[in-house]
């Protein structure tokens, strides 16, 4: 891999390769068929069908053992009946709500903490490679394991009670998980533990094309290393810091597993509840699929919308000749 | 370009041993597709037949009973083969059987659930009709047959009932000054008090799962309903009669008797040392709430993993001057049914696991309480007799409110029920969340 | 010039033991409830639940013994490795040879294309769960691993693509310009220079989707336990919740089977984490 023509904006196509038009377009077009077929097939067939089956039956009031018979029923079908449900549904508007709490925690929170760890684990360390490897660990866990994990530490007699006060910090020690009025905070700190691994690996390799000749000018200039972080790294990061902007929100929209392995289902429904969640709840465990999926599709609205709002706006720059370039 | 070789030759590695595996899981895809679910399109000039059998016994001695009935099924019935598997009752009643029933590729032999949700699946042509089949085993269990039947007609047949009732620490009773067990509501909240005063939880409930603590509004409702506003409920999704409400009131007076344990919202019902029933297994906590299965539960989350000997039962007390009749229960069971495609043999398999001599082999596993009569003298639980007399004793069982009006209506007033007792809800708001959820069937 | 570096070294060291003292801090609390996991195995069910959060008392070896000598854990981690390997090299072989046009050929349609693959982050499994178990069954790959493993594929790729679209897109044109001059048809240049200088991305998104594979739960949970499987070679994410309610009253089995299922995606994850950073350094490069 050079690394000449890559210092700047990241995620650029960089110049386009000079047109070849020797090979005949229709050669051309079979390799492309040939090379993308096998991927679209695959992914049209077990993800775009599903879906648009799921589409289908958010217009029908289908009951919980269905079957295909029930979406010739002229009766069943509902229009956008399911659709208007959920958007009165209070608990569901609390899902809503609940989903951007924790994308607004994530890029408040979890974004400049990540920045900060890994500025600090970018810096020359003995055994910085075991450090990194540590911090990711939580990511590789499976949520099954870490919400059992939580779960036996959370409650008022665990682990974590336990530590804070062997270090005198009794007066901290709560109900972590069956509190309702800090269940969500107590979710949002275990989501950060899980994924900030990811936030810290995406940034450091970020910064891997600060060039260090830079930090290493302002150093001899006088500058201190929280000055040179904050006037030339930072701002050389943004590109990376934007990406993972965007998989962090997309993700804290459609988050379901950990909250569902971890929190209680009583707790859940009153404090923590969120679109996935919410859908599952009414979808399968309420025996509504119809209503189910008109949720799902707004959970994909909903996920579409912000997707292409933040790619517009501040994923431009970045992507300047990748996706967005008309002539290519 | 010596590199590039190599590492081409390593892609090259790469792609031929992914091809391999890919290979290897086809074989073992085509080796485990081909099963399915019921068969019933074997030959019968071979009389092979195999029997697809789900519950929900996955913990306890109860999965040795199945499987020993299984085999000695099998080793009956030459030419046919049982394939039963136990799954976590949640997964099996909200996402496996509906699924499977709506791909219609059910298992021959399934765990039928009373209520709305046997009510849907005949509507809906899932279950097979047994009365001709098997007359003799749906006589065998007498009254507790009902729930299993739709418009006259039987789909399934029980092999477990009870009421709930009271599991609790008589040691603990006896430390609070406690002379008798309640018989009136009064009592109990003077139970509560003096346990309170002796500075022991009262009551455990396992509200993370939100059906323990809807079963609180589903006994106080049974008190103050009569029996035709229940079954108005039950048949017509009518909650107009006052004592719906009513029943939230009474709740919400109880629980300003602070009678629960601390952070009962997160508390679950039977996972763990630290769930309800682990609290008064370990003498953290002199009673809970809960059905017939709750000894056997309790059993295993002691050290030793015995029941308790201090445990002790006894019924819900009455409510003086309530519009419910006093000789009327909560209860439920379990039992199994077949699908309609499943081959007759799966109903002679229901009728071997309902002979009274596997009834009593369950009986005698302290699983549960059989409900073929011959089999109940094999109790061998105190408390457990102590719950069938309790049933034998009762005019009306009522099932469990939520099976009883199906996954839908069932759904939200479990809801509605957390949202009141966690305090942001009122009593009125579970019945209009109840209407409103029957309104969308 | 000596002498001023070494002036700037001297600064940094002042902060230095402060950095150590947060970043183990940081390493402590984020293996710390996996190192609880670990250690939890070691005590009996009666002593955790006597003092959840206390070090064993006794230290025992019976959990590790029991699911260790368990078939159903062997099997189940046959299972395993065979659904994330073979998840692996589909999403890696599809991923790549789909990446390669939309980031290096120009078409009418590439915009589109690229724009449904990735479209597909907008749907998470869970949407389309109840439609693809009746899809699979229709075609008799309910209950197998291939019903599994292509879903598994299906939903791994566009993360895949837009990971490595970037990547592709960062050779430089110059390298397609010597090769065709040398002779090499397209196809020749995906071959033999594409595709070992993408290899950094292609771990990448090799070791996310076998992580993702070992770690799945809903998708084998509908197609593989209501099939004819049996349950010795379910996958372990499966296992683990039957040993959790088989054992529901043994918390220290529970405890030492997830410690071991843990192991292999750990390990896998330790031999591919060079390559990672070196991945997603491309991928965030352009």
């Amino acid at each position: 891999m050079t690394s000449s023509a890559t210092v700047g904006p990241a995620v650029s196509a960089g110049p386009t390769p000079a047109r070849r038009r020797t090979r005949s377009s229709a050669r051309k077009r079979v390799e492309i068929a040939i090379f993308t077929g096998p991927a679209l097939i695959v992914f049209i067939g077990f993800v775009i069908l599903p879906v648009a089956f799921a589409v289908v039956y958010s217009f029908f009031n289908l009951p919980a053992g269905f079957r295909w018979e029930h979406l010739a029923d002229p009766d069943r079908f509902i229009g956008f009946d399911n659709y208007l449900r959920a958007l009165t549904t209070p608990e569901f508007l609390k899902a809503i709500g609940n989903n951007f709490i924790i994308v607004g925690l994530s890029l408040v929170i979890q974004g400049p903490l990540a920045i900060l760890i890994a500025l600090l684990l970018n810096r020359k360390l003995r055994g910085r490679s075991v450090y990194r490897l540590l911090i990711f660990v939580p990511y590789v866990l499976a949520e099954v394991v870490a919400g059992l994990a939580w779960k036996l530490l959370l409650p008022p007699n665990g682990g974590v009670n336990a530590l804070l006060e062997s270090v005198g910090l009794g007066a901290f020690t709560a109900n972590w998980l069956a509190d309702p009025s800090i269940a969500l905070w107590t979710l949002f700190a275990i989501l950060t533990w899980k994924y900030i691994g990811f936030a810290i690996l995406l940034i450091l390799a970020g910064l891997q094309g600060v060039p260090e000749e830079l930090s290493e000018a302002a150093a001899i200039d006088g500058a201190s290393w929280w000055r040179i972080q904050w006037h030339i790294t930072l701002p050389l990061l943004g590109p990376t810091i934007r990406i993972w902007a965007f998989l962090s929100m997309i993700g804290a929209l459609q988050l379901f597993d950990m909250v569902w392995v971890t929190v209680s289902p009583s707790v859940r429904g009153i404090a923590t509840e969120t679109m996935a969640t919410y859908m599952i709840q009414q979808g399968q465990f309420a025996g509504q699929p119809g209503y189910g999926s008109a949720i799902a599709v707004i959970l994909f609205v909903i996920s579409l919308t912000v997707a292409l709002l933040y790619q517009r706006f501040a994923l431009r720059r970045d992507l300047q000749g990748a996706i967005t370039d008309r002539g290519n | 370009m010596h590199s590039s070789r190599k590492n081409s030759r390593r892609a090259g590695v790469r792609l031929a041993a992914g091809a391999a595996i890919a290979a290897g899981a086809l074989v073992l895809a085509g080796c485990a597709g081909g099963g399915g679910g019921g068969t019933a399109t074997d030959a019968p000039a071979a009389e092979q037949v195999t029997i697809t059998w789900w519950h929900n016994a996955t913990s306890g001695p109860l999965p040795a009973v199945w499987q020993e009935i299984a085999e000695e099924f099998e080793a009956a019935h030459p030419g046919v083969t049982v394939e039963q598997t136990g799954y976590q009752n949640e997964d099996l009643q909200r996402t496996l059987i509906p699924n499977a029933l709506a791909a219609g590729d059910p298992p021959d032999l399934f765990q039928v659930w009373p209520g709305g949700e046997i009510r849907d699946q005949v509507a809906n042509g899932y279950l097979m009709q047994l009365d001709d089949l098997i007359p003799d085993t749906i006589a065998s269990v007498g009254g507790s047959i009902a729930p299993w039947q739709v418009g006259g007609k039987t789909y399934g047949v029980p092999f477990t009932f009870g009421i709930e009732g009271f599991w609790y620490n008589t040691e603990l009773f006896e430390q609070a000054g406690i002379t008798s067990t309640p018989t009136t509501l009064d009592q109990l909240n003077d139970a509560v008090a003096k346990l309170r005063a002796a500075g022991i939880t009262p009551i455990a409930v396992g509200a993370g799962d939100k059906w323990p603590a809807a079963h609180w509004w589903y006994q106080f409702a049974l008190h103050n309903c009569s029996i035709e506003a229940l079954q108005e409920g039950a048949a017509d999704f009518v909650f107009d009669d006052p004592c719906w409400v009513q029943a939230g009131v009474d709740l919400q007076d109880f629980i300003a008797t602070n009678p629960f344990q601390d952070g009962f919202l997160g508390t679950p019902a039977q996972q763990g040392a630290g769930s309800s029933a682990g609290l008064v297994a370990n003498g953290q906590a002199a009673m809970e709430l809960m059905g017939h299965w709750n000894a056997g539960v309790m059993g295993g989350l002691t050290p030793d993993e015995t029941v308790p000997a201090f445990l002790g039962w006894f019924p819900f007390p009455a409510i003086p001057g309530s519009a419910g009749d006093p000789t009327a229960t909560l209860g439920g069971g379990d039992g199994f049914g077949c699908s309609a495609t499943a081959p007759p043999e799966c109903a002679e398999l229901l009728a071997f696991i309902m002979s009274p001599e596997n009834q009593k082999k369950f009986a005698a596993s302290g699983s549960g309480i059989p409900t073929v009569a011959a089999a109940v003298g094999s109790l061998e639980d105190p408390n457990l007799k102590l719950v069938a007399e309790g049933l034998a004793n009762s005019s009306y069982v009522q099932l469990w409110l939520d099976t009883e009006f199906g996954t839908t209506v069932g759904n939200a007033m479990n809801d509605g029920i957390i949202n009141l007792i966690s305090g942001s809800g009122t009593p009125e708001d579970i019945v209009k969340r109840m209407q409103d959820a029957a309104a969308t069937l | 010039m000596t002498v001023q570096l070494q002036a700037a070294g001297r600064r940094f060291d002042w902060g230095q033991p402060f950095v150590y003292f947060l970043v183990l801090l940081l390493c402590a609390v984020a293996i710390g409830p996996v190192l609880y996991v670990f250690i939890g195995g070691f005590r009996t069910t009666a002593d955790i639940n006597a003092a959840p959060g206390g070090w064993p008392d006794p230290w025992v070896l019976d959990n590790w013994v029991a699911v260790l000598s368990a078939p159903r854990f062997w099997g189940s981690l046959l299972g395993s490795v065979i659904l994330a390997v073979a998840t692996t090299a589909g999403v890696v072989i599809l991923g790549i040879m789909a990446a390669y046009p939309l980031a290096r050929y120009t078409f009418r349609g590439r915009q589109g294309l690229y724009t449904v693959f990735a479209a597909g982050l907008m749907f998470p499994l869970t949407v389309a769960a109840l439609p693809l178990t009746l899809l699979l069954r229709t075609l008799g790959l309910h209950g197998s691993y291939l019903g599994v493993i292509i879903p598994s594929i299906a939903f791994a790729l566009p993360t895949t693509i837009i990971i490595l679209v970037p990547f592709l897109r960062a050779i430089p044109g110059e390298l397609e310009e010597a090769a065709s001059l040398d002779g090499a048809s397209r196809l020749g240049f995906f071959w033999r220079i594409l595709l070992p200088l993408s290899r950094p991305g292609l771990v990448t998104v090799g070791v996310l989707a076998f992580v993702g594979s070992w770690n799945g739960y809903l998708l084998p949970l509908l197609v593989i336990s209501t099939g004819t499987l049996p349950q010795e070679f379910w996958p372990l994410p499966l296992g683990l919740t039957q040993f959790s309610t088989q054992y529901s009253q043994n918390t220290g089995a529970v405890l030492a089977y997830t410690s071991l299922a843990m192991i292999p995606a750990l390990a896998f994850f330790l031999i591919a984490e060079k390559r990672i950073v070196g991945g997603l350094t491309g991928a965030v490069k352009g």
